[in-house]
Order: C-alpha cells, then structure tokens, then sequence
C-alpha cells in the first residue's frame, strides 16, 4: 500500500498551495486533546466553486477556529460523486479525513454506479437540505400544482420537464411525484440536462414545459416574475418561500429534498466523533452560519449522530423504491 | 469610477491579474481554477468592490495568460488558447514568438473592449436572442465546430477527420447524461465522469513535446532560428499589424462575444469558431496553420471576448455562460448581488460597477499581460533540458490538481505517449481535441433534441436559426469546391 501516502503527499501540497492562497492555518495550541492531531482533510465530491464546494470550505474554516488544526478542502469530484465518495470511506478511520456527503450517497448503490451506502460511513451532522419544487413560466397555463399534474394526465407523455442528468436528484424528485399522484412515470417526459442552470435558460425560452430543482437555483426568475413555483416537495411550506404550497397541500403524499452533511470512515473512534457532533453543532447553532446559509438559499436542517443516521436509512429505502419503478435500477 | 481607481482597490487588483497570468500560463491549471483559487481570498478584502475587481481581472488575463505557453512551447495554458498552438506556435518557431504575444496581447484587449461594449449597451436583447437557443441549434454549431476539424488539419483533411473522429470516440467514455448508462467504464469510478479534457490536452500537447524533444535528442537552446534573436517587435509594430487586420479583430470579436453569450458554448468554442470563419473568409486562407497574422488575431480577439459575453446571460437571467461565470455566480451570491431581470432596475449602481471593473481590467491587462510575456519570454533563453522539465513537472500537477486524482496523472502520460504517436505518423492533433471537445455536444444535443421533439428530425431542418447555421454549413464547405468545379471554364 504505497498510494495512500503518494496520494496525502501530493494532497498537502496543494493544501499548501490552498494555504499559500490565505486560508493560512492556525499553529496548533491545545494538544491536550487528543484529536485533532494533525491536519484534517475535509473532502468535497463536487467540484470547486459549486455551491457544496462553498459550503464546505465555510466548514472548513469554522471547524479549524474551533478545533485549533488546519482543515484542508480537497475536491475529489468524478464518477457523479462517487469518486470523492469513496476517497472519503476508504480513508484511515481516525477522524482526520471527512467528507461532505451530498444526496448522491443514497441513491448511487441502486444505480450500480457505486457500492457505497450510507452505511460505510460514521454520519456526523446533517447540514441541509433543499426541498424540490416544480415551477412553470408565468404565462402557462397552470396555477396550481393540481392543475399541471391533470394536464399530464390528459396528455401521457407530452409535457416536457428538466433540471438534471437522468437519474439525477431532481429527475427522481419528479418521478417519485408522479408515483406518489398515480400518474406512470413516463408521462411526463424528462429531458436530461447538465445541471439546472441550463434547464432554466431552456425554460425561460420556452423550449419545455416545466422544472424540478430546488427553489433558490430558480429563485431569480420567480422574484422577477418570469417563473411560478407551483409546489415544493416538503412536509411543510419552506421557512424562507412561505408562498410557494406544499405538494401535500394538493394531496399528493411525497417529500424530496437535496441534502448535505458531514460524515467519517466507518471505524472512526466514538470519542472523535462525539468531539465533531459537538464542534459542528456549535457551528451549525452560530449566527455566521445561519448568515452563510442565507446568502446562498440555502436551507438549514440539522440532524446530528443517530438521528442523521435514521435520515439516510428512510432516504435510502424511499430512493430504491423510486429507483427501481423509474428503470434506473441496477 | 473614482472609488476604483484607488491603491486599496488598484494593488489587489493588480496583484490578481499577476495570479491570473501564472496560473493561465501554467499548463493544465485553467482559467475556471484561477477564479475558484481568487474567490475566497477576494472574501478577505475589506471593500467589496476589491473582491469582485480581483474576480473579473482573474477570469480576463487567465484567458490571455494562456496563449503564451501555447505560442513559445504549443502547450495550451487553457483549453480556450488550443487554437493559439496553431499561427502563434508557427510563428515563434520563426522566431518571432514575441511579436504574436505582442498581438495576442492587444488582441485580447481590444476583443476584450469589445465584448464589454457589447455587454454594456445590448446585453438584453443579445440574451434574448441567445434563449432562442435549444439542443437543436447547439447541435448545428457543434457540427459546425466540428467541421473546422477540415480547417485546423493544415492540408490533410482525411486524417483530420479521422483524428476527429477519434476524439470523439474517446469523448463517449463514462457515464452518459442522457441514459445514466455507463460506456466503456469496465467499472471504474474514474472512468465514470469521462476522461478529463484537460489531463487529455496536457499530455498531447505537453508531453509528448518533452518525448518528441527527449528522442529527437535536439540541440539544448530554446531558440530556434538564428532569427529568434532578431525579433525586434514592439507594441508599435503589433499595434500596427493589428490596425491592417483591423476588420478580423471586429469580425472575430463579435463572434466570440456571441458565442460566449451562448449559455452552451465559451471562450474555447468561440476561439475556433473564430479561426475557422478567419480561415475560410480570408484571401490568404491557405496560409493559415503556418504562421499566418490573422490567425493569431481572430482566436485571441474571440477568446477574451467570449469571457464578456458570458457575463451577458450571467447578468441578465443569473444563468452562468460557462464554467468561469458559474464560479463568479456563487461568489456573487456571497457579496449579496443577485444578478438576474431584476438586477438592472433594483441596483444600476451595481450594475455599472461591475462594467467599470470589466472596462478598466481590459486596459489593465496591456501592463500585466506584457509582464507576463516579458516574464515567459526568459524561457527561450533557458536551456531545452530545463524548460522540457519544467514542463513536465507543471503538466503533472496541472493533470493531479484538476481533481486531486493520480488517475488523471495516467491518463496525462498515456496521451502523452499517444500523441507522439500520432504526430510521428503525422496525425494532426488539433482536430482530435476538438472531437473531444464537440463530440459530447453534437451527441448530447441530438439525442436530447430528439427527445423534445418525440423523435422527429424535423426541428432540426425548420427551425429558423437551425436553418441559417445550415446555410453557414453549406456555404462553407458545399459552394466553394462546386464554384472551383465551373470556374476554369468560365475563365
């Protein structure tokens, strides 16, 4: 096994480089703890610049203040996530590789493109989610959510939406929908896209009908009134677009949310984890993260330990289920 | 205007665009690493308008930077400057290397001035226009794109094609959007998200120099001709052979500006796109790919142009024209300016700073830029032993940093060894890059095209823009060998 340490030579290289450009870590002060004892890598699946890639720098920078070590973000990304996924299981056990585990986690395993699941990992803190919400152009015909979906009943198959690659969160988001609304899954037609960016530029020019992604990657178009989100795929309305309804509002019994959290290699030591549940809780409880979160539309929704666990569990079962009926399963 | 032209705001801004230059000449580290490298330090200035001048300056001279090593060593700094390796490289191996970067350089500005222009009086109605692009019209520019593979091939065009075809072969690896299926993985994870362009693009151009120089056992001086020494160029000069090409600079730079605003195509497309409309309207076509002015002048104009028109979607609708864009969307986020419709009536002020920012950054770009040719210059005077080297050591981690992956570093040496190959049995490698590059495009766009329109070519032969790149298509490669077919008779 030469690799490993090939592979962290080169990582602090660049981590020294990331230093150079002012992320400049902090000399360790209390080594009476005993973790963290060195540098702690922190890695990104996604690549840099995207909005997990922010996110987990800002964690990268609080965790460091709060921890006294340098925490180094390294983007591993390739593989739909699944590369900087696996980097981050296969890692020594010793808390001093995490990972930013993004939604991809509980559905890459059914769609053969991995053999991660959730359980290969020591979960830490769930940092967010982002609920999937379907939105039109403001001059289409559909008000509402009930409205949309009965024109899809009319016409199997001819309504177009986007957001994602096929299979991607939000393709699955919509074909969990039309499950949930006894609606078959081909009905309304997926056009696969590079990210929802593109989607959005193919809606506003009215080149398809409708998008499922989270509400703050469309909400530009929807303040400037281009775009109405009929319905956001969540229990509750969401806390910051208390005007857009829920799809349970139209009776229609189905959650989807984008997640995002902090997880360790499987074998980590119960001491080293309870030291990071309590680090980042006291991040995620601080004015600065509720400030970062805005900033980017991000949704705050925290679950630490065990309960992060109970998440990922019930996300994996509802996924293989959506999966499977939409003809992704492997 | 006033509060930017400030040391406070000046230095950072300044030392930025230095960054931008290292990093865009440095081959495999692209402009779009230079931007995602700037943006969280630009959160440490005090003034936000600091920030967002460090951002712009990084994504303008990180383009330009990356013609200089693909003019002195035909490495590409950034996949945008792969049409610099062609003219440029030619013309430094006449020796008058400096003189083409002098060019480039007044180039990128004035592509720059002009892409600005454009996005400051009639951005609007060309983002319009450009959302009258669906998959069915970026499948015709990508096969217009595709066609220069004929251009850029310099005489063969059979093995121009055939190195075309070859990249997009190689492009169809991993996991494709359209299905979720994966091609030619053999259940590799690294495999999965492709073979990465730049790691492909390094090891051609890159490596196997250093395989081609460390075999053909040359002579250890960078200059190549006696001539090299003789290059007595000045801004003067270039600006003068700018002023007599001065109808390509416009051509070129409404082009890249254009194409750039296309949320689906940037600065790399543009800078072809350019080159080949150049190549195929100029009298001295022929005499392009071997060291011919033009053909420095219309991809560089077109390539920093591009960078301005993916400001004008990123502006107008908050939809990213390329990668770059994408990054200054996010860090936009974190200086709270959410640009989008809304944006030019709620906060003008911020609108016209930004167009100060990018306005001024062209014209700083005249004094770094020259630096930075100044700085690499020195390279010709190093001995071939170093600078090969050199070359290598900056490839590999150019390939590792892309995704922090030794896979990457593999696929760099395997391509380095490939292309040397490939030129040994004089396969040109330019075409192959731009399979690479257009084969994705052509595929993605057909297929989901065809989705959209239940699977009816129809779309692609009626819509109104389909129909003139069609027309573009045809004059460019139908018209011309007919009219050569009647014209000795004619005569």
């Amino acid at each position: 096994m030469t690799r490993p340490s090939v592979f962290f030579r080169a990582t602090s290289l660049v981590g020294g480089l990331l230093a150079l450009s002012g992320c400049a870590p902090q000399s360790a002060s209390d080594s009476a703890n005993l973790y963290p004892t060195k540098t702690v890598t922190l890695i990104c699946p996604w690549s840099p610049g995207g909005g997990t890639d922010r996110l987990t720098r800002f964690m990268a920078d609080q965790l460091q203040k709060e921890l006294g070590q340098p925490f180094v973000v390294v983007n591993r990304t390739g593989g739909s996530g699944a590369v900087g996924h696996s980097a981050g299981a296969l890692a020594p056990a010793d808390g001093h590789t995490l990972t930013m585990a993004t939604f991809e986690l509980s559905t890459m395993h059914w769609m053969g493109i991995s053999e991660l699941t959730w359980e290969n990992y020591a979960p830490i803190l769930q940092m967010n989610a982002d609920a999937a919400a379907i939105m039109v152009r403001s001059n289409s015909p559909w008000q509402t959510l009930d409205e949309f979906l009965d024109a899809v009943r009319a016409n199997p198959g001819k309504l177009t939406m986007s957001g994602t690659a096929a299979g991607g969160a939000w393709d699955l988001a919509r074909a969990g929908l039309l499950l949930a609304a006894d609606i078959p899954v081909d009905a309304l037609r997926w056009i696969p896209s590079k990210g929802s960016a593109p989607s959005v530029v193919d809606l506003l020019g009215g080149h398809i009908d409708a998008i499922c992604c989270s509400v703050p990657e469309a909400v530009t178009q929807i303040e400037a009134g281009e775009f109405r989100a009929l319905a956001a795929m969540s229990p509750q309305r969401l806390k910051d677009y208390p005007d857009i309804p829920t799809v349970h509002e139209a009776g229609v019994e189905w959650n989807a949310v984008g997640w995002r959290g902090l997880v360790a290699p499987k074998d980590t030591p119960p001491q080293v984890l309870t030291t990071l549940q309590q680090a980042t809780s006291r991040i995620v409880a601080s004015p600065e993260y509720a400030e970062f979160m805005r900033k980017n539309g991000f949704a705050i929704e925290v679950r630490v330990g065990a309960e992060f666990s109970e998440f990922l569990s019930a996300q994996d079962t509802q996924w293989r289920d959506v999966i499977s009926a939409a003809g992704y399963a492997r | 205007m006033s509060e930017l032209l400030q040391f406070h705001v000046l230095i950072p801004w300044i030392l930025g665009m230095l960054f931008g230059i290292f990093v865009g000449a440095t081959p495999g580290l692209t402009a779009t690493m230079a931007v995602a490298l700037i943006v969280p330090v630009s959160f440490y200035m005090p003034d936000p308008n600091t920030g967002l001048a460090m951002i712009i300056g990084v994504s303008f001279t990180a383009i330009f930077a990356g013609d200089i090593p693909a003019t002195y060593l035909r490495i590409p700094g950034t996949p945008a400057s792969a049409a610099a390796t062609l003219d440029g490289h030619q013309l430094a191996r006449q020796g008058r290397g400096p003189f083409a970067l002098k060019v480039d350089l007044l180039c990128s500005c004035v592509g720059g001035l002009i892409g600005v222009g454009l996005l400051m009086t009639i951005a609007p109605q060309l983002a319009r226009f450009a959302l009258r692009f669906s998959n069915f019209e970026y499948f015709w520019l990508a096969i217009l794109g595709l066609s220069m593979s004929a251009v850029v091939s310099t005489g063969n065009t059979r093995r121009g094609f055939m190195a075309a075809a070859l990249g997009m072969l190689l492009a169809t690896i991993g996991l494709d959007i359209i299905s979720g299926a994966q091609r030619f993985t053999f259940g590799n994870a690294e495999l999965m998200s492709g073979l990465g362009f730049i790691p492909v693009m390094i090891g051609l151009f890159g490596v196997s120099e250093v395989i081609r120089s460390v075999v053909a056992g040359l002579d250890n001086t960078m200059g190549k001709t006696p001539a090299g020494s003789a290059d007595e160029s000045n801004l003067r000069t270039a600006g003068g052979a700018l002023w007599s090409h001065k109808g390509t600079v416009a051509k070129s730079s409404l082009t890249g500006t254009v194409i750039g605003a296309l949320p689906g195509a940037g600065a790399d497309i543009a800078a072809w796109a350019a080159y080949g409309l150049e190549q195929r309207t100029s009298k001295r076509g022929a005499q392009f790919g071997t060291g011919e002015v033009a053909g420095v002048i219309a991809p560089t104009s077109a390539n920093n142009a591009a960078v301005a028109g993916a400001w004008i979607p990123a502006l107008v609708f908050g939809i990213p024209g390329d990668a770059v864009t994408a990054i200054v969307l996010g860090a936009l986020m974190m200086y709270e300016i959410r640009p989008g419709p809304l944006i030019f009536e709620q906060n003008p002020e911020q609108v016209s700073q930004i167009f100060n920012i990018a306005l001024i950054t062209q014209l700083l770009l005249l004094p770094c830029g020259y630096l930075g040719l100044r700085l690499f210059g020195w390279i010709l005077k190093l001995p071939r032993s170093l600078v090969m080297t050199g070359v290598l050591v900056f490839s590999t981690v150019g390939a590792f940093s892309l995704r922090n992956s030794l896979f990457d570093v593999t696929v760099m040496a395997v391509f380095g060894v490939v292309g040397y190959f490939l030129e040994a049995k004089r396969m040109p490698l330019a075409p192959l890059i731009l399979g690479l590059i257009l084969g994705p495009m052509v595929e993605e766009n057909f297929r989901t095209g065809l989705i959209k329109s239940e699977g009816s070519f129809l779309p692609f032969l009626t819509r109104p823009i389909c129909l003139v790149l069609l027309a573009l298509l045809m004059l460019a490669f139908v018209v011309p060998p007919l009219l050569r077919r009647f014209k000795p008779r004619q005569t």
